[in-house]
């Protein structure tokens, strides 16, 4: 159990290169499972490996429990990881993969008989001590992974991907059954993954991570809600969140938008505090959730034409285009739809849940305070 | 704490590097050494048998090359070798190719012999290969030790070749056979051009090691004008022992040629010669 | 609209085709004359049947004018029960292999760990520890031939710069030190070899089970015991038995640099054979034919005994 804190860590593979990590600054609290999440590239297993001490630290540093660790060996910093590959030891055993941590760290052999036994009641790994990493298939050996981890008891888990190596119904029941090891068992993890719904699932707060830079840390539902800049907009949920552009103007107290051809007002952004944005170009954004095809409540509507139709059973996504330029937008409806493909009809949007964002900087504009 | 952390990296490496210039200095240094000796006479190098010589004596190579044979030799191993080479290619390539791609009964029996001839001591063949060449009018001939270098390497050579061939994607042949290529063009257009690579790898390694063979030359050839490189060289350290300069220059004729091509190829040497080793 | 169901078979429009349907990678017996055939030629005339014809020539007495009279299982018994010759052969060949194999493989997996342990310019100086590989034996026998020298071989000459001048020796002429010379220069042709292939074989392995075991608490020594040694052995295994089979029939440098002398002190079992053939005051070719065949079957009982023994009791799949 313990607090990890990154401060303005970066990382260069060589020397006057690219930054692979640059200036990354995090707090994990004590028993936290704070999620690394980005798309590839983005360098959110280099901070994790520079965490585990397995890759050195270009400039920033390192700290558990208060403790700057960028000089301590890999070994001394009382951390286990879960590796994407499993990196299980494929000449032993369960019994001796689960147990090799501890031997090598002097545990008496009652006791590592012990955990070994505990760990793999745990995990269901009983009958499977005696095998050996190839004669177990890929969900056996992330449960190996994961019990090697654990046995250990470290300050830290950290995970670098773990599931993506799975396919797609194993990848649920075990992100589920990581997430109650990790409750009960209450140590501090960080984990690594691409995948938003792994992330917005299972962890306390998320960092998402772009090129080697921090976009936004929070709890995932505020990450949602309120994303800090078109990026993150984008990268949670799915389909992704539609990202219009848009002229930005006063009107009177509030605020209006000129949209795909047509004003809006904007009852819920007072031009009190957008003064820098108006008469400017916006990026408008709107989850496809928040457009409906039948809406309870009075909404204005957008003219759209109808582009293709996916039923998915449980749901309808539209894909559609507004305006003049054709501007694309997906829409989320019910199980059934009268729209048809080809025609021109009108969408339904909720004003209230619009976000807007600098067209150039791509950062959110925050609705001033009424 | 970072300097410190540097110096003691390199205080720590220091043994091994040490160690690592030993070795190195053992492993090219005699190649160095004969290179010098072969251009200073012999009454230079007993005199100091380890200093550079005082004038490069480029005639010793001239003397070598007309004077005592080694042209002859160099000429004989240079005929031996390319056309055994030539040969094991074509036959080699050819028999690859048809055990990777088709399938028929005897297929796997027919691999296993010819493999199974890779782990064949040269002793269970010289005796009697020496039998056979005389009785077909092929001792200490040229021809006779170029069928024989021919049928030595095919075994080492298909089973590089069929190795590469059989990964080229079953796809292109398939592809090819509904296009109405016949079994030669398939051969000719397809698996040769694709497996350039390989069939370099091969090419070389076979030079290499019959360029150097010894055994069997030695066992198969007798007169003095037909001996290859190897056996002239030991023929004149037989009869001319304390002339080193000579010798020094007749090694470095048979170095030369394989220095030369392992300069522009050594990469590919190497993991020709060592990939089938790890696994 | 329903679309309509996808997955409804079409009925068969074209009746089956006749018996002779071929499968088109089944090859006529022109291809395969034509691609197998030469290769079949030549192996068939030039490895199997001498082969064969060595067996053959093990039961007999040949002359210069081919077998001349059956003698059965007598050469066999003869080289097994009167020979001393093939005996020393056959002691210089085993501590020759059993020495030199180990040493060969081990050191060159000595030298790649060292390596792998993060020297620079391992790459550029594998170029040139690999070089004695290619060069002929001839090239490598004469070289040592001279660093062995009495008077002025770089040996005796360090030796004595280094102040161990009593150790001077004389290292081919002296029974006692002559094979073991021999070993020497083997080993330096063939350490560069190991070191390569096992360089490359830890390059493949996984990085990921190296920082699994360094999170684990291992230093280096604990990683090369227990993860790294254990995950090379198809490699090492490989290697062993390559080593044994071309030190068990080792010929040239033995011929090259002391003829199987000073006093049969390197007479190796391919040396003796081919004296026996070729260099003996009556001609036969039966006898050394019967060595050969019967130092086959060792070597062949050998390689199976020894694979079987170091055999993978399961894959190492990673």
């Amino acid at each position: 159990m313990a607090v990890v804190s990154l401060d303005r860590l970066s990382k260069q593979y060589t020397a006057g290169g690219d930054f692979a990590v640059r200036e990354v600054s995090l707090a994990v609290a004590d028993g936290e499972f704070m999620i690394l999440l980005g798309p590839s590239g983005c360098g959110k297993t280099s901070v994790l490996r520079m965490i585990a001490g397995l890759e050195p630290i270009t400039s920033g540093a390192v700290s558990i429990d208060g403790r700057i660790m960028n000089q301590v060996p890999a070994r001394d910093r009382d951390i286990a990881m879960v590796f994407q590959s499993y990196a299980l030891y494929p000449h032993m055993s369960v019994r001796d993969n689960l147990a090799f941590g501890l031997r090598r760290r002097n545990v008496s052999p009652t006791e590592v008989a012990r955990r070994v036994h505990q760990v793999a009641g745990r995990l269901g790994l009983l009958p499977l001590l005696a095998r050996k990493p190839h004669a177990l298939s890929g969900g056996q050996r992330q449960r190996v992974a994961l019990g090697r981890a654990i046995i250990r008891q470290p300050k830290v888990f950290l995970f670098d991907e773990p599931l993506s190596n799975l396919d797609a119904a194993l990848r649920v029941g075990t992100r589920a059954e990581i997430s109650r090891q990790q409750r009960e068992i209450g140590t501090t993890t960080i984990y690594v993954t691409h995948d938003q719904a792994e992330a917005m699932t299972i962890g306390h707060r998320i960092c998402i991570m772009n090129a080697g830079e921090v976009m936004q840390i929070g709890a995932p539902m505020d990450v949602y809600r309120s994303p800090a800049n078109a990026f993150v907009a984008r990268f949670l949920g799915n389909p992704p969140m539609n990202l219009l552009p848009a002229m930005l103007e006063p009107g009177g107290d509030h605020a209006r938008v000129h949209l795909a051809g047509m004003m809006f007002d904007l009852q819920q952004w007072p031009v009190g505090g957008l003064q820098a944005h108006l008469n400017r170009e916006v990026t408008l954004g709107i989850r496809p959730e928040d457009l409906y095809e039948n809406p309870t409540a009075p909404m204005p509507r957008l003219r759209v034409h109808v582009r293709a139709i996916e039923p998915l059973g449980a749901e309808t996504i539209l894909l559609l285009a507004a305006g003049e330029q054709h501007h694309e937008l997906v829409a989320r409806v019910g199980r059934e739809t009268s729209f048809r493909i080809g025609e021109w009809r009108d969408i339904a949007f909720d004003l209230g849940a619009v976000h807007l964002f600098d067209a150039s900087s791509g950062m959110a504009v925050s609705r001033p305070a009424v | 704490m970072r300097p410190m952390q540097f110096w003691l990296s390199y205080v720590r490496r220091t043994p091994l590097l040490l160690f690592l210039l030993a070795y190195t200095v053992l492993t090219g240094g005699p190649f160095l050494w004969v290179a010098a000796m072969s251009l200073r006479t012999t009454s230079e190098i007993f005199a100091n048998p380890y200093g550079l010589p005082r004038h490069p004596h480029w005639a010793n190579f001239v003397d070598a090359w007309v004077g005592s044979n080694y042209s002859t030799y160099f000429w004989n191993s240079s005929l031996v070798v390319v056309s055994a080479v030539a040969g094991v290619t074509v036959i080699g390539a050819m028999a690859a190719h048809c055990l990777a791609r088709y399938r028929f009964r005897s297929r796997r029996m027919i691999r296993f012999v010819i493999l199974s001839g890779l782990v064949l001591p040269p002793q269970m063949l010289i005796l009697s290969l020496f039998q056979i060449l005389l009785d077909y009018q092929l001792y200490d001939t040229l021809p006779g030790l170029s069928i024989v270098y021919i049928a030595t390497q095919l075994g080492m050579t298909i089973y590089l070749l069929e190795g590469f061939f059989s990964q080229i994607p079953q796809d292109l042949f398939d592809a090819a056979r509904m296009d109405g290529y016949s079994d030669f063009e398939i051969f000719w257009r397809i698996t040769l051009p694709i497996g350039v690579p390989a069939i370099f790898t091969t090419v070389i390694l076979n030079f290499v090691i019959l360029w150097n063979e010894f055994l069997y030359a030695v066992v198969l050839m007798t007169s003095d004008d037909k001996r290859t490189l190897p056996l002239g060289i030991m023929h004149f350290m037989g009869d001319h022992q304390l002339d080193v300069a000579m010798l020094a220059t007749g090694l470095m004729i048979a170095i030369i040629p394989i220095a030369l091509i392992y300069a522009c190829f050594s990469e590919t040497m190497i993991r020709g010669m060592t990939a089938g080793a790890v696994r | 609209m329903p679309q309509p169901a996808i997955g409804v078979r079409l009925p068969r429009a074209v009746a089956p085709r006749p018996q002779s349907s071929i499968d088109v990678w089944q090859p006529s017996p022109a291809t395969l004359a034509l691609f197998l055939g030469p290769a079949i030629l030549v192996f068939a005339g030039f490895t199997a049947y001498p082969v064969l014809r060595t067996f053959y020539n093990s039961l007999y007495l040949v002359g210069p004018k081919g077998a001349s009279g059956f003698v059965g299982l007598h050469n066999f018994s003869q080289v097994l029960r009167a020979d001393p010759v093939f005996w020393t052969a056959v002691r210089n060949t085993a501590i020759f292999t059993l020495v030199g194999t180990p040493l060969d493989v081990f050191g060159g997996l000595l030298l790649a760990l060292c390596l792998f342990a993060g020297v620079p310019f391992a790459r550029s100086l594998r170029v040139i520890w690999f070089l004695p590989v290619l060069m002929s034996y001839v090239v490598v026998g004469i070289i040592w031939v001279w660093i062995y020298d009495y008077d002025w071989g770089a040996l005796n000459l360090l030796l004595h710069a280094i102040g161990l001048g009593r150790l001077e020796h004389s290292w081919l002429g002296d029974p006692a030190t002559a094979l073991w010379a021999v070993m020497a220069a083997h080993l330096w042709k063939w350490l560069g070899f190991n070191m390569i292939v096992f360089l490359a074989a830890l390059h493949a392995l996984p990085g990921d089970v190296l920082g699994a075991a360094e999170l684990d608490n291992c230093g280096w020594i604990a990683k090369t015991i227990y993860i790294i040694i254990p995950m090379l052995r198809p490699t090492l295994v490989n290697l062993l038995v390559l080593s044994f089979i071309g030190k068990m029939m080792i010929f040239d440098l033995v011929w090259i640099m002391t003829q199987g002398g000073p006093l049969w002190s390197t007479e190796t079992v391919s040396t003796y054979v081919y004296k026996r053939a070729f260099d003996w005051n009556t001609f036969d070719l039966g006898y050394p034919s019967a060595i050969a065949v019967l130092w086959f079957i060792i070597i062949i009982a050998f390689v199976i005994v020894i694979s079987w023994l170091l055999r993978q009791r399961d894959q190492l799949e990673f």
